[in-house]
């Protein structure tokens, strides 16, 4: 690790956590609803500790700080948009 | 063989390692709690058996007693309605409303819940109040949900007990997982122990060896309850703020499959045992929880479950217009409104958790796969205070993994005499087992404090064993049936339990080498 273990545990701790929010809300508006109509819903709410945990494990073992950092917070903010737009409040 | 670079290798084993011990010592009052929890409805049985023939499912007559009783209740407190079967075969009887808080805007629910013998179908016991008022009064499965409580939140206020277990569901994740690549010859050091060589050895075999069979286990069951920790903490407020606008009533509606009022005019409610032996001989065994809405009105509506069978994953649910008794359809056991890949998976959880589809079997070796994780857990641990023993930080820090780990399961023990003679002396047995869950708790930490780790670890282990040995005891003694009524009555569970624990008691207080103690020169090396 060349820079400072708090940069990285900052990343692999609240900033993945967030991102891995946002992808499990994010993710039901594009996820095919099933014929109950709940599967959109469904699969993010179970995967989302996988999907922490990748991310988690990600943010520690990448070499390159910048990369991982650029690769989460880009994760996140395409499904904030997203969120965003369908809530109304993003053009 | 997992191959990662020398770095890379560093760094996982540093996860490994830090994530175990921040996490370790909740995560592991979490296991224990919850590797005796996979018991609760055993540990609540037979901690506080009925008098006469054990009851499974609602008995035939509920339905006179039912209408009786809801003649009783104020119609506020009637907008819901459940019953279910529970602790020793008691039959609790639920009608709730909403009451206004003092928080304007906000309501809590209320209501009116009577205990009921499920042998008589007398009335043992009438409760008013709000939830947890109404839970507080439920003292037969007081000790049963004091384990379950601890396990779910650390009795925490919700949510923040439940994103907590969330968190350390992930940490035990990210352990296992960090875990099968540090442990690179798997196979191989599955099968090892060294038992000639040092006891540090022979520890850290013991740990990687536990480790390597319960891993697939760790990972279900950290991923299962971080799962149930998430998803009403987390997962269902971002769904209903994201797909349904924020609108959590409609999100609990559609997810839930809630049954909408269309006609209020009113009308009788049906035979509700026609309702209960309906769904046990459709689903093939017996109905166990009832759910009503909107009773009393001409569009009643009422959802059977059924238990969960041996050899079946969960029970079923079926739907009835209540006012008419009518059969509607079979519903989803969870989500949906009709059978689903997503409600498929989310019913999966449950048994996966849970261990209960197999009856006592899977009961029996989540259990022991539970007590693997907790030595698995405890072992890291101290193992991983004694590589940096000679630190003085690190020595306290083992005192308090002794202290966690020794010091738990007495507290557990003394918290169940606590709740037998808290019901026999007629004092509120929440509080008392509290009081005495801590106050074991001091004692345990007064004992690391005060002398050598190693003296007082063996103490409590022997402490843990009197405590186990005298429990049936205390059952007995506090208006408890001898083994003799017990099992004159059906109520195996009485005798079983209380088996269970002697053998336990006296593999406590078994005499063993101090060579064959495995912690011991490590708690000797930092006392």
């Amino acid at each position: 690790m060349t820079m400072r273990p708090w940069v990285r545990g900052v990343l692999a701790g609240p900033l993945s956590f967030i991102c891995s929010w946002l992808l499990m809300a994010g993710a039901a508006l594009y996820l095919p609803s099933g014929r109950a109509g709940v599967d959109n819903m469904v699969f993010p709410i179970v995967l989302f500790p996988l999907v922490w945990s990748g991310l988690f494990l990600y943010a520690l073992l990448e070499r390159r700080l910048g990369r991982g950092y650029l690769v989460i917070v880009a994760l996140g903010l395409a499904h904030a948009l997203l969120i965003a737009r369908h809530l109304g409040v993003a053009p | 063989m997992i191959k990662l670079s020398q770095d890379n290798t560093r760094r996982v084993l540093d996860i490994h390692g830090w994530s175990g011990i921040l996490l370790g010592l909740l995560l592991y009052a979490v296991i224990c709690t919850g590797t005796v929890a996979v018991f609760s409805d055993e540990i609540s049985n037979w901690s506080s058996p009925l008098s006469g023939e054990s009851v499974d499912g609602f008995p035939t007559g509920f339905n006179a007693v039912f209408k009786r009783l809801y003649e009783e209740v104020d119609p506020r407190w009637r907008e819901e309605v459940d019953a279910f079967v529970a602790h020793g075969g008691r039959i609790y009887l639920r009608f709730e409303g909403e009451l206004e808080s003092e928080q304007e805007g906000h309501h809590e629910h209320y209501g009116v819940e009577y205990q009921i013998d499920g042998n008589t179908l007398e009335v043992l016991k009438r409760t008013e109040g709000l939830d947890h008022e109404r839970a507080a009064a439920r003292e037969a499965g007081a000790l049963a949900e004091f384990f379950v409580d601890l396990h779910v939140r650390l009795h925490l206020p919700n949510p923040w007990g439940l994103f907590l277990t969330g968190v350390l569901g992930l940490g035990m994740m990210l352990a296992a997982l960090t875990g099968f690549v540090v442990h690179r010859h798997l196979i191989r050091e599955a099968f090892t122990i060294r038992r000639n060589k040092e006891a540090l050895l022979r520890a850290r075999d013991a740990h990687v060896i536990a480790g390597t069979w319960s891993l697939p286990f760790a990972f279900v069951l950290a991923f299962t309850g971080s799962f149930f920790s998430f998803a009403s903490s987390v997962g269902l407020p971002a769904m209903a703020m994201v797909v349904f606008s924020g609108d959590q009533e409609r999100a609990l509606a559609e997810v839930f499959n809630r049954h909408e009022p269309y006609d209020d005019t009113p009308a009788a409610l049906a035979n509700v045992d026609t309702m209960l032996a309906d769904a046990s001989a459709r689903g093939g065994a017996k109905a166990v929880f009832i759910s009503m809405n909107y009773v009393g009105r001409a569009d009643a509506f009422a959802r059977v479950f059924t238990q969960v069978e041996p050899g079946q994953l969960s029970g079923r649910a079926f739907d009835y217009a209540a006012a008419s008794g009518e059969f509607l359809h079979e519903n989803p056991v969870l989500v949906g409104k009709q059978p689903s890949a997503g409600n498929t998976v989310a019913a999966l959880m449950t048994p996966l958790h849970f261990g209960h589809f197999a009856g006592w079997v899977s009961k029996a070796v989540w259990f022991a796969l539970g007590f693997a994780a907790a030595y698995v857990t405890l072992s890291g641990m101290l193992l991983w205070t004694l590589r940096r023993a000679q630190r003085r930080a690190w020595q306290r820090m083992a005192g308090v993994v002794n202290w966690m780990g020794y010091g738990l399961p007495l507290a557990m023990v003394l918290t169940a005499h606590a709740y037998f003679w808290a019901r026999a002396s007629g004092v509120a047995v929440g509080s008392v087992q509290w009081a005495v869950f801590w106050a074991a708790a001091v004692a345990a930490a007064l004992m690391i404090g005060l002398g050598s780790q190693a003296r007082a670890r063996a103490w409590m282990i022997r402490l843990s064993g009197a405590a186990l040995l005298l429990l049936p005891l205390s059952r007995w003694l506090c208006d408890g049936p001898s083994w003799a009524s017990a099992l004159n009555h059906g109520q195996q569970v009485v005798v079983s339990v209380d088996l269970a624990l002697l053998v336990a008691g006296g593999f406590c207080l078994w005499p063993r080498s101090r060579r064959r103690e495995g912690f011991v020169p490590v708690a000797e090396a930092t006392s």
